[in-house]
């Protein structure tokens, strides 16, 4: 599959697109548009979800970045979801892609961002006694604030 | 098709596999319910080995970033620092020499027939198979060898720098090399001939643990375990990297999708394995074997994908433009196979449980990427021998 | 004063403990070397021996602790009984009665079942499931394995072990009974839970099956019946159907000669499902054996 493929599928639901090197093509998608553009590429049966990648533009920007990375042979085509950070949340796609599950709970526990309708919100990774609302890949995150029993 | 969620607590007979069990070589931990010996449910957590390095490359150089991402698993430490140094090249504008690439590849496969063997001994063992377990084991020690002979070490071999690799091959390895795949391929023969064709063992294998190519491509499963469903999916051969273009790799596939196939197609793909490492050493390009990096990477962001023994590896990498990375998002083969696990684990029989386990080659230490040190008394770091016994004491009055 | 002596020192007692611990490391040693390893050294059993009996015996929670204290006793004191009845070492059996073999044969199901118990006893998981395993196993060898035994009885005429014994020692029965033999003995493997039927303890799935929670001294009297069940079955089959063992020498040269067997399936196999454990006796071990005793009853009935 190509991205002369995967454009059309996404031109309805992405803001703007960019190919920011070869065999790569970024699509800004808004929040709302995210289970649009998921199941379009699913339906066409371009690719598989390949990770999904959480990011921290930092506390002044006000941002987190949501990227889907799909993959289909040399090609990767990744959904950008934009996310305030006083509003930090997207819509689960696992019931579009059921093995996503895992991926979701990483981004649950590491960033905070909510996705509403998972099934499973358990943490993965991190230690039962992790105090809530620290979330350890944020950019904002000190290693006093996992607590004086985290904190090494 | 669903990927089970929870076993319904309360009225089910849960048995907990993990986190310390014989079944596990590393940490992880696994509910089944089961229902007499035929499992229900299935969940999953992990993170017993987290170790916080995603976390922790934001505060390194690029360099000292190589050397804590290649300390992510010990089994399949190359393909992540190869991952991470192709990724960082690409950033910078750089490109590593042939001869440094061709080196690459040729570590990477030597490193996934340690894989693979050693696989094949747990997988063996999981049956309850030693036979296997003890023999593969014993041929394993060949090629780990052959990886001390040139990069001096036998497990974390660092054999890559950014802008290149640090050991260069020269005629007396060569002969070891090619001496030392004889002697396995003739194993590997004898291999393939025990799990396609040892009744008692097909008995655990054949039939058990079916996925379907329908399955695997929805669940997104990645490497052998796909490849043995008929999922054509191999990342040296879709996006080949490092030298695979060079010395291309044919594809291993299996249609059958049991535990047999996935036996059969890690097996063979042993000897295409040994097939390329000649060819790279028939083959090798003269010349440098590093090019200068720049200390700062410019802006940008890149993604890097190379096929790990267990599947593809996906690196994503951020830069500032600074001298540490912004982000690495390091997501490992094992996280979506194992969603495979717990799909496959229901209606089969507890029994077959660390089989199919085993069948992915699961890693946890690949998935789990942050640990927390805990220290109740707020001590600090640094814990002296009489704090961690005083604590021990404590933790269990 | 004999019966003293034959009870706590030889053959019963304290030898025939060291002569399972013999066994034992035959067996481990010779599994090793087919699996190409070093294995252990000729002391290693009695060595974890003595370490499990100094250590402390953890009585976990929720368990009856009575139970939990008397069941490798009672395990190992079964085990020790059934050595009275049988010709170890070549001896003619310390004491001998009309019927003695079918009490020997439930002396030596005791030990399994009093593994079951013990596992049941417990709150463990694994526990459980190993007792639930250990006693599925139990039901499925147990009638085949008892038919086994009971073909040369059927020829020698008699249920005593010495009779029996004496008959075999002119009579190489594995020529005539084949079947017999080969479900004596693979039914000695279920016994002993060796793979392929070490599903009940399976240590990748169910740690170590209904003895998880058991250490120091109970685990310790538990490997030490089982031992003595592995002499005892060895010498039962040896003097049953190669022929008898009518002095040591030939006691150890039989015995041993069946261990290296046992050690070389143990090897070559894989574990066997529970189920499939299952079904292999019902299916194909009850019933051959079953056409045999059969053919046996029919064959004394003509001649005689």
């Amino acid at each position: 599959m190509t991205i002369e493929a995967a454009t059309p599928l996404l031109t309805t639901w992405a803001t703007d697109t960019a190919q920011p090197e070869p065999g790569r093509l970024d699509a800004v998608v808004p929040r709302e548009n995210l289970l649009a553009a998921v199941q379009s590429l699913i339906d066409a049966r371009w690719g598989y979800l390949a990770a999904i990648t959480g990011l921290d533009q930092g506390v002044e920007a006000g941002m987190f970045e949501v990227l889907y990375h799909f993959c289909s042979e040399a090609v990767v085509v990744t959904l950008r979801v934009p996310v305030p950070r006083d509003d930090a949340r997207v819509p689960s796609v696992y019931a579009i892609i059921p093995s996503v599950s895992f991926y979701e709970r990483e981004l649950m526990e590491m960033f905070g961002i909510e996705v509403e309708g998972t099934p499973n919100s358990d943490r993965l990774f991190l230690p039962d006694d992790w105090p809530a609302g620290v979330y350890p890949l944020r950019k904002d995150f000190e290693m006093k604030d996992a607590g004086a029993d985290h904190a090494s | 098709m669903q990927v089970p969620i929870m076993p319904a607590k309360g009225e089910k007979f849960i048995i907990p596999i993990g986190p310390q069990h014989p079944a596990l070589k590393e940490p992880g931990h696994f509910e089944f319910s089961v229902d007499g010996e035929v499992v229900t449910g299935a969940s999953l957590r992990l993170g017993y080995v987290h170790r916080g390095i995603e976390k922790g490359t934001e505060g390194r150089n690029w360099v000292q970033t190589l050397y804590l991402l290649e300390r992510i698993c010990g089994i399949c430490s190359h393909v992540h620092a190869t991952a991470y140094c192709l990724g960082v090249e690409r950033l910078a504008g750089v490109e590593a020499p042939p001869r440094a690439q061709a080196i690459r590849s040729l570590v990477a496969e030597l490193e996934r027939i340690h894989s693979h063997l050693l696989w094949l001994g747990v997988a063996a063992h999981e049956a309850g198979f030693d036979m296997l377990f003890m023999h593969s084991w014993r041929d394993r020690e060949i090629v780990m060898n052959l990886l001390e002979g040139l990069t001096g070490n036998r497990v974390n071999y660092s054999a890559n720098v950014l802008g290149g690799v640090k050991c260069d091959i020269d005629a007396r390895q060569t002969d070891a090399i090619l001496a030392g795949l004889e002697h396995l391929e003739d194993r590997t023969r004898h291999y393939l001939t025990v799990v396609t064709s040892d009744v008692m063992f097909l008995r655990r294998t054949r039939g058990i643990g079916v996925m379907t190519k329908d399955v695997a491509e929805k669940l997104g499963v990645v490497g052998p375990t796909a490849r043995a469903s008929g999922v054509a999916r191999d990342v040296r051969l879709n996006a080949p990297y490092a030298a695979y273009d060079r010395y291309p790799v044919e594809l291993i596939t299996a249609t059958a999708g049991d535990l047999e196939a996935r036996f059969i197609v890690r097996v063979q793909e042993l000897f295409e394995t040994y097939r390329v490492i000649r060819a790279i050493l028939a083959d090798l390009p003269e010349g440098e074997l590093t090019v200068r990096m720049p200390r700062r990477i410019k802006e940008g962001e890149t993604i890097s994908r190379v096929e790990a023994p267990r599947g593809e590896l996906f690196y994503f990498i951020k830069s500032n433009g600074s001298d540490t990375a912004e982000r690495v998002k390091v997501r490992t083969p094992t996280l979506p196979n194992m969603a495979s696990v717990l799909t496959l684990a229901v209606g089969h029989q507890l029994a077959d449980m660390p089989m199919i386990l085993a069948g992915i080659d699961p890693c946890f230490s690949c998935n789990d990427r942050m640990i927390v040190v805990r220290d109740p008394a707020g001590r600090g770091a640094h814990w002296t021998w009489d704090d961690l016994r005083e604590y021990g004491i404590e933790y269990y009055r | 004063m004999s019966a003293v002596f034959a009870l706590v020192i030889f053959p019963g007692g304290v030898f025939i403990l060291l002569a399972g611990m013999l066994y034992e490391w035959v067996d481990r040693k010779l599994v090793a070397r087919f699996q190409n390893r070093v294995g252990p050294r000729w002391f290693q059993p009695l060595a974890d021996t003595v370490k499990l009996l100094a250590k402390e015996e953890v009585v976990p929670d929720g368990v009856n602790a009575q139970l939990f204290v008397v069941l490798p006793v009672i395990a190992l004191a079964g085990a020790l009984t059934a050595v009275l009845y049988v010709p170890v070492f070549g001896l003619a059996p310390s004491f001998s009665f009309s019927g003695d073999l079918i009490v020997t044969i439930y002396m030596l199901s005791l030990l399994t079942l009093c593994m079951g118990l013990a596992g049941a006893n417990t709150l463990n998981r694994f526990s459980l499931l190993g007792a639930t395993r250990t006693l599925t196993q139990l039901f499925s060898y147990e009638a085949p394995f008892l038919l086994a035994l009971l073909g040369p009885a059927i020829v020698a005429g008699s249920w005593r072990i010495s009779t029996i014994a004496d008959y075999a020692a002119g009579h190489w029965l594995i020529l005539t009974q084949p079947i017999g033999f080969a479900v004596a003995l693979i039914g000695l493997m279920g016994k002993l839970e060796l793979p392929p039927f070490d599903a009940p303890e399976a240590e990748t799935e169910i740690v170590a099956g209904a003895l998880t929670e058991y250490s120091g001294r109970g685990l310790a009297l538990f490997h030490l019946g089982k031992g003595v069940e592995l002499v005892v079955g060895l010498t039962l089959v040896a003097a049953f159907y190669l022929g008898g063992v009518t002095n040591p020498l030939w006691f150890a040269v039989k015995t041993l000669a069946l261990l290296v067997g046992l050690a070389g399936v143990q090897t070559l196999l894989t574990r066997l499902r529970i189920d499939q454990t299952v079904g292999l006796w019902w299916r194909y071990g009850a019933l051959l054996v079953l056409v045999q005793f059969l053919a046996l009853i029919l064959w004394e009935g003509v001649i005689a």
